[in-house]
């Protein structure tokens, strides 16, 4: 009996190792230029940039081989021991507070009878103006079995460290920084047109909350949005 | 002659343990077509925080923009081939004017009359390439930190003589009077002159 088993335990194995090894190889991989055209952009605008905030960011990632995968619906991942990678990249980027002018008319300035002034400004917003790697004091750490960082794998990283600095932005305070700043920077040139300091008010639209500030945040451009 | 009416066992019995087999084996089956595997490396970086180093007030009033991408290469020579670098920076290049540089009495108030007297328009910060946006386009061979920042450097000074043309600096003086305008008669001017340092 346990003869006869074992028999239709090996035909059924058999006939599915058959109809596994019959199975077409359909898969195609289909890889595209990503890059985007060199252009040059010019446009005109008014801002007023009242604050700059300098940060520094020392971006780290740890490389480890595993063996991931799914044995009889049993996951599995395991830590292979072919050696580590790790790269410690510093970086700077500065940031720029703004109040976009080009909108600004009289529908801004209310001027009281008893002299005063109160100016109402648009929201101020954030763009990263530039950033910059300090390429001499990256630290690279390489298994002995493992290939150096490439330069894509270690541009893909920096682009990471600058997103994530651009996240952090609603929790630099920057736009109360660039608010208080306005008025520095404003004051000064409204007294020039002769009114005096204590009757000129600047104010903004409203207190923002953590959902506005992520709203003034300028991408710049769409490859950073992805 | 006794007669045996008992149901023979070994049939059943076969049975039985095929459809056990069949059970197995389709729950087999059915799990190893889920089954996978694969080497890979993750590709996130780790959560790191940032440092403020400096806050300033500054007042510089922008006028145009120039955002600008340079594609730059480099080559070593080898005996048996040729390594390439080739990387795309970005940068925006930034003119106007620094409210901070400004002389005393640029704006002269004559009742509804204004007479302003601007700075030159100018580049607002010579930092104006955004390096952690850098593409690599291409790599074969090893770099050093050495050779990104000669690259760096090149990009940059073709960056300057792409954005700060003559004709942009014209562009940047004739928009910043325009807008200096527009915001001067929102404060209520009606008669204004302005004119740029020279």
């Amino acid at each position: 009996m346990i003869r006869h088993a074992l028999y239709i335990t090996l035909i059924l194995l058999c006939c599915y190792g058959c109809s596994r090894q019959q199975e077409p190889m359909t898969e195609t991989v289909v890889k595209s230029d990503a890059i985007p055209p060199l252009v040059t952009q010019i446009r005109q605008c008014s801002r007023i940039y009242t604050t700059e905030y300098k940060i520094h960011k020392i971006i780290t990632h740890d490389d480890v081989i595993r063996l991931r995968g799914s044995f009889l619906a049993q996951d599995f991942n395991i830590r292979m021991p072919l050696g580590d990678r790790k790269i410690a990249i510093p970086m700077d980027a500065t940031l720029k507070a703004y109040i976009d002018m080009s909108q600004f008319s009289e529908r801004n300035v209310e001027k009281t009878d008893d002299g005063k002034i109160i100016i109402t400004l648009p929201d101020p917003q954030v763009i990263m103006t530039s950033s910059k790697i300090d390429q001499k004091n990256i630290k690279e750490y390489v298994g002995l079995v493992r290939s150096h960082f490439t330069d894509a794998e270690m541009t893909n990283y920096e682009r990471q460290g600058r997103a994530a600095i651009i996240e952090s932005i609603p929790q630099l305070g920057i736009i109360s920084t660039a608010q208080e700043n306005a008025a520095r920077v404003l004051v000064p040139l409204i007294t020039q047109m002769g009114y005096r300091e204590e009757d000129i008010y600047i104010q903004f639209r409203k207190e923002y909350g953590l959902k506005d500030i992520q709203s003034l945040i300028n991408m710049d451009i769409e490859h950073e949005k992805k | 002659m006794k007669r045996n009416n008992s149901i023979p066992l070994q049939p059943i019995l076969i049975a039985v343990a095929v459809i056990l087999l069949i059970l197995l084996v389709s729950w087999i089956y059915r799990n190893m077509k889920s089954n996978s595997i694969e080497i890979t490396a993750d590709q996130e970086i780790d959560i790191t925080p940032q440092q403020i180093q400096s806050i300033k007030d500054i007042g510089e009033w922008e006028f145009l923009e120039i955002s600008d991408e340079e594609m730059v290469d480099t080559t070593r020579r080898g005996i048996l081939s040729d390594d390439h670098l080739v990387r795309i920076y970005y940068g925006t290049m930034r003119l106007g004017i620094n409210l901070k540089q400004v002389e005393t009495g640029w704006i002269v108030p004559r009742g509804d009359t204004i007479e302003v007297t601007l700075p030159k328009v100018g580049l607002l910060d010579r930092d104006f390439i955004d390096e952690a946006r850098t593409k690599s386009f291409y790599e074969s061979g090893t770099w050093t930190a050495k050779d990104r920042e000669s690259m760096m450097r090149r990009a940059y000074q073709r960056m300057l003589q792409r954005g700060l043309t003559p004709q942009n600096l014209q562009t940047a003086q004739q928009n910043g009077e325009a807008q200096v305008r527009q915001v001067l008669q929102g404060m209520g001017f009606k008669l204004i002159k302005i004119q740029y340092k020279d």
